[in-house]
């Protein structure tokens, strides 16, 4: 799953005949002045101006202004680039035309397990939560491209009359292209406007998500997913995920505000039932975290540091089923290293180390890390026999 | 009993070391159920025509790699099943192939990060073809006592501890590849173990799906009950709670659904698992999962840590209601143990291998070498030169001061004597052929022997025993060479002489002599038969081979080492003669007809073959 931002999504929809406001993505507000002289669209046009990161509830933060004239653009702009939202700074701004239009309509396409699901609705904007009921759904199933006819049928059920409906159905058709052949998981066009004296249509924002496992085969996506959480990635996470990228195996994390358990968990199944297991025993997780695969001890020693610089912490729970074939000696003395180089550093103090795991090499990598008690650190470890997530019974309770 | 896999699922292996090392784990589960080996045949064109070799226990197999799955059936029609442990971009391809195969039945697929929509249209052809497609991201299927398909299971040691060379009472369904090991381990430690578990992946889009599974665990009369392990994202579980809740099933579920921690964590937060997302307004929710599944009237404990008494409590009652029997007490004892590694047992002292070879001077098996007993950083940090690593080497003590300037200078003066000589010649030669530079120096050092640079070794050899058994008797000693030996080694030049001394010879001597404080006491001697010989003859001098020898001898050197000086120095020489040759693009050396006396018959006709 991977969201991407309005203006690569914008290029996409170009590129496959969806039609879009003209649009400019700048980093530097007199680059827009500089466009406005080649660009005759920005001088005659009403604008708006939106923050191009991922940042949940813009408009509240008033990071979408509309309604400006590039002056008014400009100034817009050169208040919102570098403006600090929480852990986030306002990097780009996308600058679009202000269709003047007289309806909105709501298109979006969905994957699932048998194909897709396509949406449509007369009610578009923000009024189509209202209106959810007046969405109509066609079922695309695998391998299968709907006739326009199809297509035209479902407009019309969903309201839309003569010349509109047809073109919706136009406009849906290639939605769909877009979204089978871009490998989409979901595409959301809210609204899609119509101005009605030259019935022109334009889809004035776009949600997109596509599926990161395929980049191998679009050569064009010059672009990098976004923050799914509602807010841009820490430098921490970002370093994790730059290792996770390099390494065979994997090693993910995220952060928490003010949580108090920290989780340095092993498997993408085991690490979810720990963190359910702390939310379910009244406590608080300071992160997700979680290390498969075999990777390397040097990731999962970076993982370790990175956990233990996680503020006001006070267990860390290093948990783990038994594992297939991900070696429990070599991946624990990458956490060992990690917790020495942290507390060389200072950090730990007063934080509680609670371990279980088994798998490859389980006896050796439980006898390396409980010697680490006779280093000053308050470690207690439990091997295969204790029921996986008790230790963080353990731990609420100590 | 089982489902899925069991003793005649037979196997193809598709991709490259990872499927290599599946099959060695896979062959180890051969090995303690006593089945034949399960992987027939590997696919993966680059390394198509070899052969991997793999143990079951203490009996190797050597199992062919082929270009293509076709090749792979034509000559292995056993073949039932395929693994597919290629890359993400080349896995779909592969299992489109072995779906359309005639003979395989199951592909189960470990590849992650392989494409959603390539994932769909897998499933939906394996459906379509009355095939099962596993995966992608499973890390296998287990049958206890059957067939292990891919790593599930993890080491030797664990399949024992969970009890999988023989078969329990519960099935188990995860989608994570790690839990269906934790799984299969509580199953054992709470009840008798399991039959069959399948790991589905943790994929938006699985190929298969727990309604599948649990219809297979319904007909298997072994099964009595199934461990579901499931988590937020996707419908699988719900669906799973509507097959149970339809109608009376035969079997028991116990389920543990993951990620009822969403409902206080930041929205859209990722989990390990790329199909663990919540969909809109709860739908895929864990509590929606557990609500259903609990509804349905499976035992759906708060924890994963629960798991283990939820289990206990199904045993008991399936126990009382005499559906299973008491489990047996098994010996372990009576388990086969993976035959060990030599290295392992010579660890443990059971075993004495005799050695091949004996060194005495150096050893590398540590962080660097080391020269008898010093690393060579430490001998670099403190000063030491070559000429002291070589000392060491071939002499196993290290030199003073004094002595080691006297080894290089020996070796400095001894480096190259021109393009003529028979080794420098040599080398030239084949530099000239166009051979590479090892070749061509070893072409130059077979030169070394009687003629040429070999009389260093019997020089000191001979002035040795002079000194030894007639040491204030040189004419005894001349006597005894010509009677025992021949000429004296080391004596004697062809074109220099007293009058026209070896300037090497001075240097060396004088060096020796005036520069150090060293007793010499064998350099001495040949001095002293010099003085004798060249009193018969001008040109019978000490020569350059006689004084390193004589000078080796009296560095304490071994007798055996002495020629190990001219064959080291040279090489040196005959390095820069081939890479001098070779930077100037000499041309081919052929002699010219001038230089050679045609001393042959005249031209004759051949007789008839008699």
């Amino acid at each position: 799953m991977a969201k991407i931002l309005e203006g690569p999504a914008m290029k996409l929809f170009n590129k496959w005949g969806i039609p879009v406001p003209n649009y400019v993505v700048i980093m530097d507000p007199e680059r827009l002045l500089q466009l406005g002289e080649a660009n005759k669209w920005l001088r005659d046009s009403k604008l708006v101006v939106k923050a191009h990161e991922a940042i949940g509830g813009r408009f509240k933060l008033g990071l979408v202004k509309i309604d400006l004239n590039l002056e008014e653009a400009y100034e817009a702009a050169k208040e919102m680039l570098g403006r600090q939202i929480g852990t986030a700074e306002i990097r780009q701004v996308i600058v679009a035309e202000m269709l003047e239009h007289d309806a909105e309509y709501y298109v979006s396409i969905a994957g699932n397990r048998d194909g897709a699901e396509l949406l449509v609705s007369n009610k578009g904007g923000i009024d189509i939560e209202d209106n959810w009921d007046t969405v109509k759904r066609l079922q695309i199933p695998l391998d299968v491209t709907p006739t326009i006819e199809d297509l035209t049928k479902i407009a019309s059920s969903a309201g839309f009359e003569g010349e509109v409906a047809e073109r919706v159905a136009k406009i849906a058709s290639r939605l769909i292209l877009c979204f089978d052949n871009e490998d989409a998981q979901s595409i959301e066009i809210n609204p899609l406007v119509i101005r009605n004296s030259d019935m022109r249509f334009a889809a004035l924002d776009a949600v997109m998500n596509v599926d990161w496992d395929a980049r191998f085969r679009h050569a064009d996506w010059d672009f990098k997913p976004v923050s799914e959480i509602g807010r841009p990635f820490t430098e921490a996470e970002q370093q994790i995920m730059e290792i996770d990228a390099r390494i065979k195996g994997s090693v993910k994390f995220v952060e928490v505000p003010g949580g108090e358990i920290a989780l340095l968990t092993a498997g993408g199944g085991a690490s979810v039932f720990y963190s359910d297991a702390v939310v379910a025993r009244g406590g608080t997780i300071a992160n997700y975290a979680e290390y498969s695969g075999d990777p390397s001890d040097w990731a999962v020693e970076a993982l370790t540091e990175t956990i233990c610089q996680l503020p006001n912490i006070k267990h860390i729970i290093v948990g783990g089923a038994i594992a297939n074939f991900t070696d429990v000696k070599a991946t624990f003395s990458g956490i060992i290293n990690g917790f020495r180089a942290s507390k060389a550093s200072g950090y730990l103090e007063g934080v509680k180390i609670w371990v279980r795991r088994g798998g490859p090499n389980e006896n050796q990598g439980l006898a390396a890390i409980k010697k680490l008690a006779d280093e000053g650190f308050d470690i207690h470890v439990y091997d295969r026999t204790m029921p996986m997530t008790d230790i963080v019974d353990l731990a609420l309770k100590a | 009993m089982s489902i899925l896999a069991n003793k005649d699922t037979n196997v193809v292996i598709i991709g490259g070391v990872a499927g290599v090392n599946a099959a060695k784990r896979m062959a180890q589960f051969d090995f303690l159920v006593n089945r034949s080996l399960s992987v027939q045949a590997f696919v993966y064109p680059p390394e198509s025509g070899q052969q991997k070799e793999i143990y079951r226990g203490g009996e190797l197999n050597n199992i062919s790699v082929y270009a293509s799955l076709k090749e792979a059936l034509q000559e292995n029609p056993q073949i039932n099943t395929a693994l597919i442990y290629l890359g993400a971009s080349r896995a779909a391809q592969s299992a489109v192939e072995c779906l359309e195969s005639e003979n395989i039945k199951l592909v189960s697929m470990i590849t992650e990060g392989v494409p959603e929509k390539d994932a769909k249209k897998l499933r939906a052809m394996a459906i379509k073809k009355g095939k099962m497609f596993n995966g992608p991201s499973s890390i296998g299927i287990m049958s206890a006592g059957e067939c292990r398909l891919g790593v599930i299971g993890g080491e030797f040691k664990n399949l024992k501890l969970c009890n999988l060379y023989r078969a329990g009472s519960f099935g188990v369904l995860t989608k994570s590849g790690g839990l269906s090991n934790e799984t299969m381990w509580l199953c054992a430690q709470n009840g008798n173990g399991v039959t069959s578990a399948v790991a589905i992946g943790g994929d938006s889009y699985p190929g298969t799906d727990f309604v599948t599974y649990l219809e297979m665990f319904e007909k298997d009369p072994e099964t009595k009950a199934v461990v579901l392990v499931g988590e937020v994202g996707g419908t699988l579980e719900e669906e799973a709670a509507e097959w149970l809740g339809a109608e009376k099933r035969r079997i028991r579920l116990i389920a543990a659904i993951g990620g009822t921690c969403q409902e206080v964590l930041p929205q859209g937060m990722k989990f390990g698992h790329a199909g663990a997302k919540e969909g809109k307004k709860g739908l895929g929710s864990a509590r929606s999962k557990i609500n259903a599944l609990r509804e349905a009237g499976a035992l759906v404990p708060d924890t994963f840590g629960g798991l283990s008494k939820a289990i206990k409590q199904v045993y008991d009652e399936l126990l009382a209601e005499g559906s299973i029997k008491p489990e047996p007490m098994v010996d372990e004892a009576i388990l086969p143990e993976l035959p060990p590694k030599v290295q392992e047992i010579m660890k443990q002292g059971d075993v004495i291998v005799e050695p091949l070879i004996r060194t005495t001077i150096s050893d590398d098996r540590g962080e660097e070498p080391r020269y008898v007993g010093y690393a060579a950083s430490e001998l670099c940090e403190k000063g030491y030169g070559i000429e002291d690593v070589l000392a060491l080497l071939w002499n196993k003590k290290l030199p003073s001061r004094e002595e080691s300037e006297i080894i290089k200078r020996i070796v400095m003066i001894s480096a190259d004597h021109g393009p003529a000589v028979s080794g420098a010649f040599g080398a030239i030669l084949g530099a000239c052929a166009g051979i590479d530079m090892p070749q061509a120096v070893s072409a130059g050092m077979t030169m070394i022997g009687p003629r040429f640079g070999g009389a260093v070794t019997n020089a000191g050899k001979y002035f040795a025993h002079g000194v030894k058994e007639f040491p204030n008797d040189i004419p005894g000693f001349l006597t005894w060479m010509k009677q025992n030996v021949g000429p004296v080694p080391g004596i004697g030049h062809r074109v220099k002489s007293l009058k026209n001394p070896d300037k090497r010879v001075k240097y060396l001597v004088d060096y020796v002599q005036n520069q150090t404080t060293l007793h010499m006491p064998c350099l001495e001697y040949a001095l002293e038969v010099e003085k004798v010989t060249t009193a018969k003859k001008d040109n019978l001098i000490l020569n350059v081979d006689g004084t390193i020898g004589c000078i080796l001898v009296d560095l304490d050197f071994p007798e055996q080492s002495l020629n190990g000086f001219f064959v080291l120095a040279r090489t040196i020489g005959m390095i820069g003669h081939w890479i001098d040759q070779t930077s100037q693009q000499s041309r081919l050396i052929r002699l010219y007809d001038y230089l050679i006396n045609y001393a042959v018959k005249d031209e004759r006709e051949v007789p008839e073959k008699k």
